[in-house]
């Protein structure tokens, strides 16, 4: 009796050990550097969001991504009606330009990219251990999948779309599985699921740079809103030093 | 016959002679009933005159007799939006035909397309403003143009914003030297210090600005604009419509300023109330607000809470003043202020905050001196008319869409200029609310189609996607080569620029022409209908949706009223508080007749007895009791009547009831309120009192029926 006790104990799952906030902030930095270019960045992608009563809506767009400065530009390709659309963040402004009226406004981090339910952030360079302070939640399952589950809340004077977010980080891979976001007040906003990750050399970085090849955002306040993203290809050669400027972006709708 | 007669003079007189005989219990009970006559009267009369006004208001400016939309909407029409704001309405996605549907039914005159929504205006911030105007003289020049006149805007617009970094400057130092902030805000002060002194120094506006004027406009809008006040985003709600075809609809439409934009040009018209209430400079808005409290209704500033805090709030508004004038306008402001004040001030700030100090005793002074000397410099709205703004709408099938448009005028709705719902109502052209609402046409669609296909998506719903993505993990890691891993590094290849769609070009500059086609063929969410005789509306509304059900649509037709949504039913509220208040002083009538009726019965048992003893049926009994109660009730319910007569006269010959608040303009549908007296007020009045007096004096009459000769003996030996 003592021997099947004691197999079985041997035998069952051992608990999940804590992770200490030193393997936790690690793990942060492990995501945010695996998805780091430390050069240029230029990906066309296919966006598609369905709202209830509504028409689909569809976009085929280019990002742009300087990492030295941070620079962050969108421009819409298709369909004809969107052409020419952009944003394009500089420091801490986040301009939307359509040529139809030849304007510039100034939009914060909230902003839906295209009135999806994407933002500037699920697009750009992974920044999470600098705008977010990490806290271990526990080891889990997703799917076939061994995650661990952290919790991050943002740095003071950050400013973010989610104060909160929920990660589910692959054990083997360090690639993020899935993400909750979350208000401040602890309510679910969003869920996005990450099921495809892709890498490519890069020279700028001299190492590998991954990326989420499909991005699904399921809307927790309307439920029946959701957001899919596919990352049709990737270029990482130099782009135009002028490329990130207002005037640039005007010059392309002219 | 002649018999009766004789009776009913008997039971007249009998009546009459006991009413004399107790006055006191007569006039109270006939006191009650005269009341309530008279509030019936005067009541329904202005509830009725409220009624014909606001019908008459509604019909002629929006709703027309009759409004149609489609039976399949989430929400029920509310024209000037409800308490969950605009309503979500199926679209009709060819108007054309329903309109063919609808104009075939017999009476209808007239079917003018319509679409309800609020749209957004950005204009930024003061400091984002200033810069755009920059920017567009630096794009001028860059296109080749030039002459001394851009020349002097140019300078001109460059002053301005040297003078609001200054000012920014200026609030920076004295912040700083307010309250000390530490680590990492610290840095950021120091580093919006030393953007404020590179904006306001010589070198950046003589050197810098003239060699790379496009870096230097981003580096003003990117780190200077951001320190200015935050913009405000202005909602406008409007109505898309034909613009001919509305006119021709509603005579009610008044343009207050400016002119319809001419056939086939595009534009919006900004609701007059709307512009005084939400769009004024503040310091002016509030300054009006005082002029129509002190003068119009006679109220103080001193002691009065509410005017004490406008004047605070007035003066509390001067950095957007100071920030609106360029340097010259600023020494200009100063000089014409302090010759007005009287005042040795230098700093412009300052003498502002002296004019804007007011009180009982200086206001009409300040007020001139405001209009007659600064107001003239402002810009007291953020866009007046002849001007293009952009005009944004949250597309129902796709993003936000922007549309230039011009503003052609300021217009108002007779009899609702004052209406909180309907005086804040603009109207625009229907292909400007088309390109806004993101009505796509079929090529659009296929396009969309095509590239959904193209993408070859597999949709998962948010309780599949889990296990359907995570359920197995990869059998081999994922692919490690990207699409250009093995491209050689070097440069780019030249962006081609993106040739941009018609729809983007065509809306370049505001006030651009509408597309030849028929305005009919295309979205539309309502419809107003007017009919040749407005008396057949149920008719039509059952006509309407009787031709809609042939042509295979889904209409619904509802009366002006029900379309008016919440404003609609403020009649219906005031009518039904009339009501109320009668029912209830008629009830209190109802039994203190009753009561008074029972002692007085009480009291004449042996008058009854006697009665009885020597031959009266309980018939005569009955009728003698109910005759008298019938006769207080008619003959003051007549004198009641007559004297709400006389009110509704006297109230008419004063001028009508003035309407003291925008509510009240409103519901009067006009400055003032004169009632008319209707037969029908009247015949309410009598029948109401007559069936009160009738049933108050049931139970009193059968009480006497009830008395014997024997019981009168009996009361009499008592």
């Amino acid at each position: 009796m003592t021997r099947i006790l004691l197999a079985l104990f041997l035998l069952a799952p051992l608990p999940a050990r804590a992770l200490t906030p030193d393997e936790v902030k690690r793990v942060v930095q492990t995501v945010d550097e695996r998805q780091r270019n430390a050069g240029d960045w230029r990906s066309l992608c296919y966006m598609e969001a369905k709202e209830k009563d509504k028409t689909d809506v569809v976009y085929e767009l280019t990002v742009f991504r300087r990492s030295a400065d941070q620079k962050f530009m969108i421009l819409f390709d298709k369909p004809r009606s969107e052409q020419g659309k952009g944003y394009l963040r500089i420091e801490k402004n986040l301009w939307f330009y359509d040529p139809a009226v030849g304007r510039w406004e100034r939009r914060t981090e909230r902003e839906r990219i295209g009135g999806t339910d994407t933002r500037r952030g699920d697009l750009d360079e992974s920044r999470l251990a600098e705008e977010y302070d990490a806290k271990w939640e526990g080891d889990a399952r997703l799917g076939a999948y061994q995650v661990h589950r952290l919790l991050l809340t943002v740095k003071p004077g950050v400013d973010v779309a989610f104060p909160q977010i929920r990660l589910w980080v692959d054990e083997a891979t360090h690639n993020v599985l899935k993400r909750q976001e979350l208000a401040l007040s602890g309510k679910l906003m969003r869920t996005s699921l990450y099921p495809r990750w892709k890498k490519l050399h890069s020279e700028s970085k001299k190492g590998d740079v991954w990326f989420p090849e499909e991005m699904r955002f399921y809307d927790e306040i309307e439920k029946a809103n959701q957001t899919l993203i596919l990352i049709k290809s990737v270029d990482l050669r130099p782009l135009d030093p002028n490329l990130f400027t207002k005037a640039w972006l005007e010059a392309k709708s002219r | 016959m002649s018999g009766r007669m004789a009776a009913l003079r008997i039971l007249l007189q009998i009546a009459f002679r006991d009413l004399f005989a107790s006055r006191a219990k007569t006039l109270i009970v006939g006191g009650i009933i005269l009341f309530g006559a008279v509030l019936v009267v005067v009541g329904s009369s202005l509830v009725d005159t409220v009624d014909a006004g606001m019908r008459a208001s509604i019909q002629g400016s929006l709703a027309g007799h009759v409004q149609v939309y489609d039976a399949r909407s989430k929400d029920p029409l509310a024209l000037y939006g409800s308490m969950m704001g605009d309503p979500e309405l199926t679209p009709f996605e060819d108007f054309a035909r329903v309109k063919s549907a609808i104009s075939a039914v017999p009476g209808v005159k007239q079917v003018v397309p319509m679409g309800l929504g609020t749209a957004m205006v950005s204009p930024g911030n003061l400091f984002d403003q200033a810069v755009a105007k920059l920017r567009a003289d630096v794009r001028a020049r860059l296109a080749g143009q030039g002459g001394p006149e851009l020349e002097a805007r140019t300078e001109a617009h460059a002053a301005h914003l040297r003078r609001m970094a200054t000012l920014l400057r200026d609030d920076l130092r004295q912040a700083t030297e307010i309250i000390e902030i530490g680590g990492k805000e610290a840095a950021e002060r120091a580093r919006n210090a030393e953007d404020l002194a590179r904006a306001t120094s010589p070198e950046f506006w003589d050197e810098e600005l003239p060699r790379d004027p496009l870096a230097a406009l981003e580096f003003l809008e990117n780190r200077i604009a951001p320190l200015a006040l935050e913009g405000t985003l202005i909602y406008i709600r409007y109505v898309g419509t034909d613009l001919e075809q509305f006119r021709r609809a509603f005579d009610r439409l008044e343009i207050v300023e400016g002119s319809l934009p001419p056939p086939g040009q595009r534009g919006l018209l900004i609701g007059k109330l709307y512009a005084e209430d939400y769009l004024k400079l503040r310091a002016a808005r509030r300054l009006d607000q005082l002029q129509e409290a002190i003068t119009l209704h006679h109220r103080k500033i001193a002691g009065d809470e509410e005017l004490t805090r406008w004047v605070k709030e007035a003066g509390g508004q001067t950095r957007e003043i100071l920030m609106q004038l360029d340097p010259m306008q600023a020494a200009e402001a100063a000089r014409r202020l302090r010759t007005a004040l009287g005042s040795g001030e230098q700093d412009l700030g300052k003498l502002l905050g002296q004019l804007l100090a007011v009180d009982d005793r200086n206001f009409a002074e300040r007020y001139r001196i405001f209009y007659g000397e600064l107001a003239p410099m402002l810009q007291l709205y953020p866009f007046k008319v002849g001007d293009a703004v952009t005009v944004q709408g949250a597309a129902r099938s796709g993003y936000t869409k922007s549309v230039n448009l011009k503003v052609w005028g300021l217009v108002q709705f007779k009899g609702l200029e004052k209406s909180g719902f309907a005086g804040v109502m603009s109207v625009m052209d229907i292909d400007s609310f088309r390109e806004l609402f993101g009505w796509l046409t079929p090529e659009a669609r296929a396009e969309i189609r095509g590239l959904k296909a193209a993408a070859g998506v597999k949709d998962l719903s948010r309780e599949e996607a889990e296990a359907s993505l995570f359920g197995s993990a990869p059998a081999a890691p994922p692919v490690v080569t990207g699409p250009v891993a093995a491209a050689p590094p070097g440069p780019a290849a030249p962006e081609q620029p993106h040739p941009l769609s018609r729809e983007a070009g065509e809306g370049q500059g505001g006030g651009a022409a509408t597309s030849p086609s028929d305005p009919d063929q295309g979205v539309a969410l309502n419809a107003a209908v007017i009919l040749d005789d407005p008396r057949h509306i149920p008719q039509a509304m059952r006509d309407i949706v009787a031709a809609g059900d042939r042509a295979g649509l889904h209409l619904k037709a509802v009366t002006w009223q029900e379309a008016a949504g919440m404003v609609g039913q403020f009649v219906t509220l005031a009518r039904l508080v009339l009501y109320v208040a009668v029912l209830i002083i008629f009830a209190v009538a109802l039994v203190i007749i009753n009561n008074a009726m029972v002692m007085a019965t009480l009291q004449r048992v042996t008058e009854i007895g006697t009665l009885r003893a020597i031959g009266a049926q309980r018939r005569f009994v009955w009728a003698m009791v109910l005759v008298e109660s019938v006769s207080v009730g008619v003959a003051f319910g007549l004198v009641g009547s007559a004297i709400g007569a006389g009110v509704v006269w006297l109230i008419r010959a004063a001028g009508g009831i003035p309407a003291t608040s925008d509510r009240m303009y409103f519901f009067f549908s006009g400055p003032s309120l004169l009632p008319r007296l209707g037969a029908g007020s009247l015949a309410v009045s009598l029948t109401i009192v007559l069936l009160v007096s009738v049933v108050s004096g049931l139970y009193p009459a059968l009480i006497a029926t009830r008395v014997t000769p024997l019981e009168a003996m009996q009361s009499g030996e008592d």
